[in-house]
């Protein structure tokens, strides 16, 4: 040790002092969001789940405890069959979303060579989230009609003799449609996963042997892995939720526990409805934790 | 270490074979990006074995022409040969060459051992072999201890060692290092030149090595190459170019040499005289034919130039001798630097060694100084 003196650290209690401000600054912070999440999340998912579990009425419903909503429910083949589907219609979304997305954020992130060309090529691709949700579900409709666009193509270049009728109103309709609806929550998460990469990297693989396969199998689904558990958890709990799409695309062909959902608070049966939505939740909530396992996302952010 | 054992051989085997694989020609080498130029028609050959540095400001070719020995960069025009093989159309992957990328590019999400296997497994080497030659890298490059840490866990140092155990795990013949050095702090950069030059001498493959650090190349190459705009301006060991730089650029880009212009006086056989501003200079040894009112440029090092206190008369000093004053005394700690201004105005530097204790009784506008130099540490530039 030296014998030169140095200024002197700054007291102790001045220290403490300045800990204590820095944690009450943190907590004034945080108690913004929470206070967010518990007015307008936490209070209406509790208000369902009490709900689920009253008496329903002809008209609504009574305050006494019953388990009679989800006996019914999770004893019924339709209502079971409704959740079967929804789940597979969101895990289809989900992956047509990300085979499809992948390359549009791998073109956007790594094969436009400019970054100004790049963002502008991202707004286009953002362009279809300008006009309302609505409006892009309803546009399917002229699409993929028995007479629509589609149909008339096929028939008009005789690849068909017939109009195809699973292009709307069908399981098929609803999932092409979702997965074109939900295409840029796929996309952007993996779009700044991939920006994140070194060019320099992919080429330091390339000098040492690596094919295309390679880079991609090596080098970019690893690195682009917290961006694509993102972009899944996204498009699986919106296709999960969905129940304008099901009911504008699907028309009755399709259902989904949205929908049953909905139709329930059409009928002034909320106590059903609240324990579809809590069995709902629960499934949504259980395939998100399995996604972000498999992903083992929290080591990499 | 068995893993490069290939290459390390003992020093006489080299010699003896004469000439050494790693040997790289290059023949009219050029490289357009739209209207500009930036490798103008190359020829240079770098000998099998040696360390070779491309020494230059950003924007002079280097890099470009680093890159295309590498395979990463295509040839406009020449021919560039591999121990007598053309490698133009020759992928990167399947040049004998590695790289050691700028930045070191390593994989941020691979473990350092990873990293180092990445090349043998697209070589398709089965993972027992690969094991055991990543072990060997690892071991040579003092890594081993590191194997299972990924990059960011590691100093800028360690990253460098990893970019150079997985380059060198290929067993290439020709290693190319893009600016290796630029990424670490100056107390590194000094210990790394010396590990590198080391690790050169002991592998004996060819190093091509591209910085804009002059002092780096002196200290590292067996042979400088100096580029300007796309072109050489001189090849040379570290001591030719920097005692006998042959071009005004060269000059210059070494820094601490005090470049003069001027014309011929007189030319008596290899001895020549200047007039440059009032100040007459004198070179003996001058290697090219010089005919007198020739411009030409007087280029003398720094540290070359001597100092005496003394009053004079301008006009009664020999050539090679100025009056002048000292405007700012710059300590270096190992050296001196006196910027001067002579009677007429031109600025000179001289350094002097700090044990050589005459620049502690100088006075910065005040002392009278005289300036002089050696015939032979005069070079006259043409170019």
């Amino acid at each position: 040790m030296s014998s030169y003196s140095l200024p002197e650290a700054a007291p102790v209690p001045a220290v403490g002092r300045r800990r204590l401000t820095a944690n009450l600054s943190w907590a004034l912070l945080l108690s913004l969001p929470l206070l967010w999440l518990l007015v307008f999340l936490f209070v209406p998912v509790l208000v369902v789940l009490v709900v689920s579990f009253f008496q329903p009425t002809l008209s609504g419903f009574e305050q006494s405890f019953t388990l009679d909503n989800y006996r019914l429910l999770l004893t019924s083949g339709p209502f079971f069959s409704t959740l079967a589907n929804t789940v597979l219609s969101a895990l289809i979304t989900t992956v047509v979303t990300f085979l499809a997305g992948f390359w549009v954020a791998y073109y956007l992130a790594l094969v436009v060579p400019n970054l100004r060309s790049r963002f502008a090529l991202f707004i286009i691709a953002l362009a279809p989230f300008f006009t309302s949700f609505l409006i892009r579900a309803i546009a399917w409709i002229p699409m993929m009609g028995r007479e629509g666009v589609l149909n008339s193509a096929l028939l008009s270049l005789g690849i068909i003799s017939a109009p195809l009728d699973f292009l709307l109103f069908s399981n098929f309709a609803v999932r092409v449609a979702m997965a074109q609806l939900y295409m840029l929550f796929m996309i952007s998460p993996i779009f700044f996963s991939l920006s994140t990469i070194d060019p320099a990297v992919l080429e330091a693989a390339r000098d040492m042997g690596a094919r295309w396969w390679n880079i991609l199998w090596e080098i970019l689904l690893p690195l682009a892995r917290p961006g694509i558990v993102i972009g899944a958890v996204f498009v699986f709990v919106l296709s999960m939720g969905d129940f304008a799409t099901v009911r504008l695309i699907g028309g009755g062909a399709s259902t989904s526990v949205g929908l049953s959902i909905q139709n329930f608070v059409t009928f002034m049966q909320f106590p059903q409805a609240a324990a579809a939505a809590s069995i709902l939740v629960l499934v949504t909530v259980l395939g998100v934790v399995l996604l972000l396992r498999w992903g083992s996302i929290g080591e990499d952010l | 270490m068995a893993v490069l054992a290939q290459n390390e051989r003992p020093a006489e085997d080299g010699v003896a074979s004469g000439g050494q694989r790693g040997t790289v020609v290059l023949r009219g080498v050029a490289k357009r990006f739209g209207t500009t130029t930036a490798v103008d028609h190359i020829d240079l050959t770098i000998p099998g074995g040696s360390y070779v540095v491309l020494l230059g400001p950003s924007g002079c070719g280097k890099t470009t022409l680093l890159r295309m020995i590498g395979g990463h960069e295509m040839a406009d025009a020449g021919d560039i040969l591999l121990d007598g093989v053309r490698l133009n159309d020759v992928p990167a992957a399947q040049r004998d060459i590695s790289t050691v990328f700028q930045h070191y590019a390593l994989f941020p999400h691979k473990t350092v051992a990873e990293n180092v296997e990445f090349g043998l497994k697209m070589r398709g080497l089965p993972p027992a072999e690969r094991e055991q030659r990543v072990s060997e890298a690892l071991e040579f490059m003092d890594l081993a201890n590191l194997r299972d840490r990924l990059p960011k866990q590691l100093s800028g140092g360690q990253q460098q060692r990893v970019a150079l155990a997985r380059a060198l795990v290929t067993q290439p013949t020709v290693l190319l290092l893009d600016e290796p050095l630029g990424d670490l702090d100056r107390l590194l950069q000094l210990r790394m030149r010396v590990e590198l030059r080391t690790l050169q001498r002991r592998l004996r493959i060819s190093f091509i090595h591209v910085t804009h650090n002059q002092e780096e190349a002196l200290a590292i190459a067996d042979q400088i190459v100096v580029m300007e705009d796309g072109q050489i301006k001189q090849v040379g060991s570290p001591q030719e170019v920097y005692r006998r730089p042959t071009n005004l650029f060269t000059a210059s880009f070494m820094g601490d040499n005090n470049i003069l212009a001027g014309r011929v006086l007189s030319v008596n056989g290899d001895a020549v005289e200047v007039a440059c501003d009032g100040l007459r200079l004198r070179a003996n040894g001058v290697p090219h034919a010089l005919t007198v009112d020739q411009p030409v440029h007087a280029s003398i090092r720094a540290a070359t130039v001597r100092v005496r206190p003394e009053a004079t008369a301008a006009t009664d000093l020999p050539p090679n001798c100025v009056a002048a004053r000292a405007t700012f005394i710059e300590y270096l700690g190992d050296i001196v630097k006196l910027h001067c201004q002579t009677a007429s105005g031109l600025p000179l530097i001289a350094k002097l060694p700090e044990s050589d204790t005459s620049w502690q009784h100088i006075r910065e506008d005040e002392t009278d100084l005289v300036l002089y130099w050696d015939d032979a540490d005069v070079q006259l530039l043409t170019a």
